[in-house]
């Protein structure tokens, strides 16, 4: 009966060196390689301080312009527009510029960068179902292993900063574009392929101007998650030294300053909701051009 | 049946021998805090008080402020072997006071507290930095990743007391003028990557931290003298810790004041040769040092810790317990 009671688990010195030997290798790959792994991500770096001054040292008017004109451009909608205006105005009143600055940066960063790397996924995992199986238990790695787990290899191998930030925010980011553009890939109906094979269309022709057309109403949603992720990752990426409202977050909460908290975290909220608003609509946009021809 | 009664006759025995070898000591409860080097202290007061003292000690689990108000209130635990006294200040002062509670040991680690470290090999390659004033001229020694012609000094995280203080005395020696970047690492976590990544590569820092701690221990952090001497208390919580500080001024980092309170029924009731020893043990930050690190690596509770530090340095708790003691102390590891 005692085989039932305690679990037959390792002894806790062969866990302890199993612990310490994974700690060691890593220490030891961090050594040797982490300097090179620095350098190559330095450009990128250095593109993110050059993003995040030039955003923040831009006149204000001339920013909140920009927003506005990028938000007519994305959703085409006075009400938003409008919207827009009045959300950095009031983040501004509030002192909160520089922050909001500095989080819009890092946050446009890590969309395209995740646009960029989770498109072209998606469209590799549609094509194929064994890629598919194994990308997608990654996926789901990505997206519920608790962000402090990879925050600690990740800090030990770049150090705190933009760089690491954006690596974390991007590991909980990336997962929804590629699903969602695996997906919308994978839903084009057969009859309409059969019909563009029967048309004559090379293999890329059906790819872009076929099931990606066909597929965006759901790339767009992964698009507008991704940013939604991104903008949830604020808070945890200023953990390991990424300037922007998640600073004054964290000082509230180990503070207890109730009002702080609130006001950062509802710039986040504004964010958030300006960001979606802009890229639900432009999707909504593109659908309805591409669908009818006779409704834009 | 016949096994039971001999059990509870050989306990009787056993407990009629201890008390007929040495005095009676009686029952103490020690806190056990929640962080490394306090378990430690507690594990190692347990073994000695029991071992050399024939005390029975009861190990009670807790925080500075819970801990502090049970001993204020109940008069339980007996004894809080590390108690950090600034966060409890008032009420300590009142209960020491009124005679309920007693400060036994002022100093029970040496060279505790927080300060600016800088890793040991950068003191040994620049021979010329003795102190924060002469690190603060060499910024080019310290570049900041993302604007290498600055020097970064690592602060402390958003929300903790000392960033304020980091803030203030950043701007009290003039750093920003001299090209530094104060960083906010965002969290301990990232505080203690950055130190951790910096020195297993060999790179310089610099940077806010405090002992004893097994990071300071495991990288071998040096802690450094200020140049300048502290400002008294008066200048430290009226100005360097408020964020209102017009004009902060240079001076050292307070003294963090940890202290061995006891609680007056221990000072009253139990062995006063006890009391002396809690009295006298006060760990050399080496020491302690080494086993916050052996604590680390080896993921090694208080209790391990405990049985490792008295095995290995003699030299160190001998001096603080009796020879009648020591010796009983001695046979008990064997």
């Amino acid at each position: 009966m005692e085989l039932f009671g305690d679990f037959p688990s390792l002894g806790r010195t062969e866990l302890r060196d199993l612990k310490k030997g994974i700690d060691f290798a890593f220490r030891d790959f961090s050594k040797a390689n982490g300097e090179a792994i620095e350098t190559f991500f330095d450009p990128l770096m250095y593109f993110m301080v050059w993003f995040e001054k030039l955003l923040i040292n831009a006149p204000w008017p001339l920013m909140i312009f920009i927003f506005a004109f990028l938000a007519w451009l994305g959703a085409r909608s006075i009400p938003i527009v409008i919207g827009t205006i009045v959300s950095f105005l009031t983040i501004g009143w509030f002192g909160m510029w520089e922050d909001t600055m500095a989080t819009v940066a890092i946050i446009s960063v890590a969309t395209f960068l995740c646009i960029g790397l989770g498109i072209p996924l998606g469209i590799l995992m549609s094509r194929s179902n064994r890629l598919q199986s194994v990308i997608t238990p990654v996926l789901d790695i990505m997206q519920t292993i608790p962000s402090f787990v990879y925050l600690i290899p990740v800090v030990m191998l770049l150090g705190i900063g933009k760089v690491p930030g954006l690596i974390a925010v991007c590991i909980y980011a990336l997962p929804p574009i590629v699903r969602l553009t695996n997906l919308g890939i994978r839903l084009v109906d057969k009859e309409v392929l059969e019909a563009a094979e029967a048309f004559g269309s090379s293999y890329r022709q059906k790819l872009f101007d076929v099931q990606m057309p066909l597929a965006l109403p759901n790339i767009f949603a992964g698009v507008n998650q991704t940013i939604m992720m991104a903008l949830a990752m604020v808070v945890i990426a200023s953990m390991i030294g990424v300037k922007g409202l998640g600073v004054p977050v964290l000082r509230a909460v180990s503070n207890q300053y109730l009002a702080l908290g609130l006001m950062n975290g509802l710039a986040i909220v504004a964010l958030a909701v300006i960001f979606d608003r802009v890229s639900q609509q432009y999707g909504k946009r593109l659908q309805k051009h591409r669908q009818g021809g006779h409704d834009v | 049946m016949n096994k039971f009664v001999k059990g509870i006759a050989v306990a009787g025995l056993a407990t009629a021998m201890s008390q007929g070898a040495i005095a009676a000591c009686g029952e103490v409860t020690v806190a056990e805090m929640n962080w490394a080097s306090a378990e430690f202290m507690a594990n190692v007061d347990k073994i000695i008080l029991e071992e050399g003292y024939g005390c029975t000690v009861e190990l009670v689990p807790g925080a500075t402020l819970t801990t502090f108000a049970s001993m204020d209130v109940k008069g339980v635990p007996d004894i809080a072997p590390e108690l950090w006294t600034q966060s409890v200040a008032v009420p300590l002062n009142a209960a020491i006071a009124a005679g309920s509670l007693h400060s036994m040991n002022p100093k029970p680690i040496l060279g505790a507290g927080e300060g600016w470290v800088v890793p040991s090999y950068t003191l040994e390659n620049h021979p010329e930095l003795k102190t924060v004033l002469d690190v603060i001229e060499h910024p080019e020694l310290f570049p900041y990743n993302e604007d290498p012609s600055k020097g970064a000094f690592v602060g402390c995280p958003a929300g903790w007391g000392c960033q304020q203080i980091n803030n203030n005395l950043f701007a009290a020696f003039d750093m920003e003028a001299k090209g530094w970047v104060l960083v906010d690492p965002g969290s301990a976590a990232g505080l203690d990557g950055a130190m951790a990544k910096a020195v297993q590569r060999g790179d310089d820092y610099f940077g806010y931290y405090w002992s004893p701690t097994a990071m300071m221990g495991k990288y071998n952090m040096q802690m450094l003298d200020f140049g300048v001497p502290f400002q008294g208390m008066d200048v430290w919580t009226s100005c360097t810790t408020q964020a209102e500080c017009a004009d902060p001024q240079p001076t050292a980092w307070s003294v963090s004041e940890i202290n061995t309170i006891v609680t007056d029924s221990f000072m009253k009731n139990n062995d006063p040769k006890a009391a002396a020893y809690i009295k006298a043990r006060s760990y050399p930050a080496d020491a302690m040092g080494e086993m916050l690190v052996y604590m680390a690596d080896n993921q090694a509770g208080g209790n391990d810790a405990a049985i490792e530090f008295l095995e290995n340095h003699e030299d160190v708790w001998t001096q603080w317990v009796g020879v009648q003691a020591a010796n009983l102390i001695k046979k008990s590891l064997k």
